[in-house]
């Protein structure tokens, strides 16, 4: 319901941006990107001009389905890109950076949560991402590879984006949640972060590309390359995230 | 010139109609109805229809429970602030959900207004099956509460003081009177709040959180099946489509058979009075 509605905000925002053709080179005002949650604050930081729709990336990828007027899709997963890039509605992806999962928790860390371990506790209130969510598929990963599996009985809820997994965690609503360490970095004092076992980490890479049916094709792939070359590179680094 | 003037207006009626039902329309289209019963049969479909039927119920109760006599006050007493009250109960009205759930957390949370003092006595509200029910009863009341006023405010001072001075006790004439006179617009009202408290989304998927069994109500399980299973996302849509029209026709069709049964309560009230 929501997606839907959110789908017609951005059919708005993109017809009135897209009208006058008077965007100029190197001027991303007019292109809308649709990016990974966790890419919320690198990227408006890279483009703040540019109009951005931030969701799971799963999310996004039913939405460029259903014919949303995206110009750019960064996702956090090679899953959701190299399907609709077989579909033939996005131009062949490049993975642009990597990430990484930590636990967190909130700054008071009420449950006293120090290891994965910890989390096999009674009454301690996970969330995690969605099923299909990459946050909630990489998260699933690293607890197989830990075989720590049970911690899913905590579970509370399962998030349609990261950014939920991190709401629910700044508001002291839960206990505990797995998100990416850039996200840890954005939400500051709010959250305490703990890392994982690096033999553990899932494999976390963020592809992007134009979509196919962008009007604004032109920057849209200065958009990506900007992404791509030395300016993308700083912040993406600054942020946390890994390089490709 | 009239003639124009008159197509222009049915024109303009029949674009309201064909937006508004169109797309529901469309999403009967998307699948079969073969489709439809097997994916409404899903472990997620079926529970997310339990858990609204339960967290639905149980928030009902406490609509009708608290907010019939509140109603019943707030309609026939007067005092200062009066309308300042009725104003401040209708607010979650236009509220919108979002802020519902922020507000519920601000409230219950870990570090809320309460959450605080609730969390030291080992009671956690958020994310609980309790926050789905605190969320719909707090969006569905006031939709009951200000069809209740306005119902209890319809009942002729007359009848009440009647049944006073025939000796009957303000609680009888509460419960012989007042009630059965207003029940019309009390139906109408609680099928009003139980079709919004249905379909809450925003202060749930917040305050409550989304898991499937416990918390992912149908609204919620639309939202998160939309890309993993569309045809179960629709499914259930569907279903709250047929819900939906049902409460819609239960209130149209109501009055007909209350104003029946108010009648024969009225003329049975002092006979009732008398035996006992």
């Amino acid at each position: 319901m929501r997606r839907l509605a959110a789908l017609g905000a951005v059919a708005l925002l993109a017809a009135s941006c897209g009208g006058d053709d008077e965007g100029v080179r190197g001027d991303l005002e007019g292109i809308t990107v649709f990016g990974a949650a966790s890419l919320t604050e690198v990227f408006q930081e890279i483009a703040p001009n540019a109009t951005f729709n931030f969701a799971g990336s799963d999310e996004l990828a039913t939405q460029i389905r259903e014919g949303a007027p995206a110009d750019v899709y960064a996702a956090a997963s090679p899953r959701y890109p190299d399907e609709l890039f077989e579909e033939g509605l996005i131009e062949e992806p490049q993975v642009f950076a990597t990430n990484r999962l930590v636990l967190i928790v909130p700054a008071d860390n009420p449950a006293g949560i120090e290891s994965v371990e910890d989390l096999m506790a009674d009454g301690v209130k996970l969330v995690v991402g969605a099923e299909g969510v990459p946050i909630g598929d990489y998260t699933r990963t690293v607890l197989e590879s830990m075989g720590m599996t049970d911690v899913l009985e905590n579970v509370v809820s399962n998030e349609e984006d990261v950014k939920g997994v991190v709401g629910k965690i700044t508001s002291g609503a839960a206990d505990a949640g797995f998100v990416y360490v850039t996200d840890a970095a954005a939400a500051g004092d709010d959250v305490e972060a703990i890392e994982l076992p690096e033999e553990a980490q899932a494999v976390v890479q963020y592809p992007i590309a134009v979509v196919v049916e962008s009007e604004n094709a032109e920057a849209a792939l200065e958009f990506v390359d900007l992404i791509l070359g030395e300016d993308g590179r700083e912040a993406l680094e600054n942020a946390g995230f890994g390089p490709p | 010139m009239r003639r124009a003037f008159d197509i222009a207006f049915a024109v303009a009626a029949g674009l309201v109609l064909a937006f508004l039902l169109l797309p529901i329309l469309a999403l009967f289209i998307r699948i079969s109805p073969a489709e439809l019963l097997d994916a409404l049969w899903s472990d997620v479909a079926l529970d997310a229809l339990w858990v609204s039927l339960k967290t639905g119920l149980i928030a009902h109760f406490f609509v009708l429970l608290i907010g019939t006599p509140a109603g019943y006050f707030l309609a026939t007493k007067r005092f200062r602030g009066r309308g300042v009250l009725i104003t401040l109960v209708e607010l979650p009205l236009v509220l919108p959900p979002a802020v519902a759930g922020i507000a519920l957390l601000a409230l219950f949370g870990r570090r809320g207004l309460l959450g605080e003092q609730l969390y030291a006595l080992g009671i956690t509200v958020p994310l609980t099956q309790a926050a789905v029910v605190m969320a719909v009863t707090f969006v569905a009341m006031p939709f009951y509460v200000r069809q209740a006023i306005a119902s209890f405010e319809t009942v002729d001072p007359a009848l009440i003081d009647a049944s006073r001075t025939l000796g009957a006790s303000p609680q009888r004439t509460f419960w012989r009177v007042a009630l059965p006179l207003s029940a019309t617009g009390l139906g109408a009202g609680s099928a009003l709040a139980w079709a919004r408290g249905t379909g809450e989304f925003g202060a749930t998927i917040m305050f409550a959180g989304s898991l499937q069994g416990l918390t992912q109500t149908m609204p919620l399980a639309i939202y998160a099946q939309l890309d993993l299973n569309p045809d179960i996302a629709i499914a259930i849509g569907a279903l709250l489509v047929l819900v939906s029209l049902t409460v819609l026709l239960s209130v149209k069709l109501l009055p007909s058979w209350t104003r029946f049964t108010s009648i024969s309560y009225i003329s049975s009230a002092p006979s009732g009075s008398s035996s006992s």
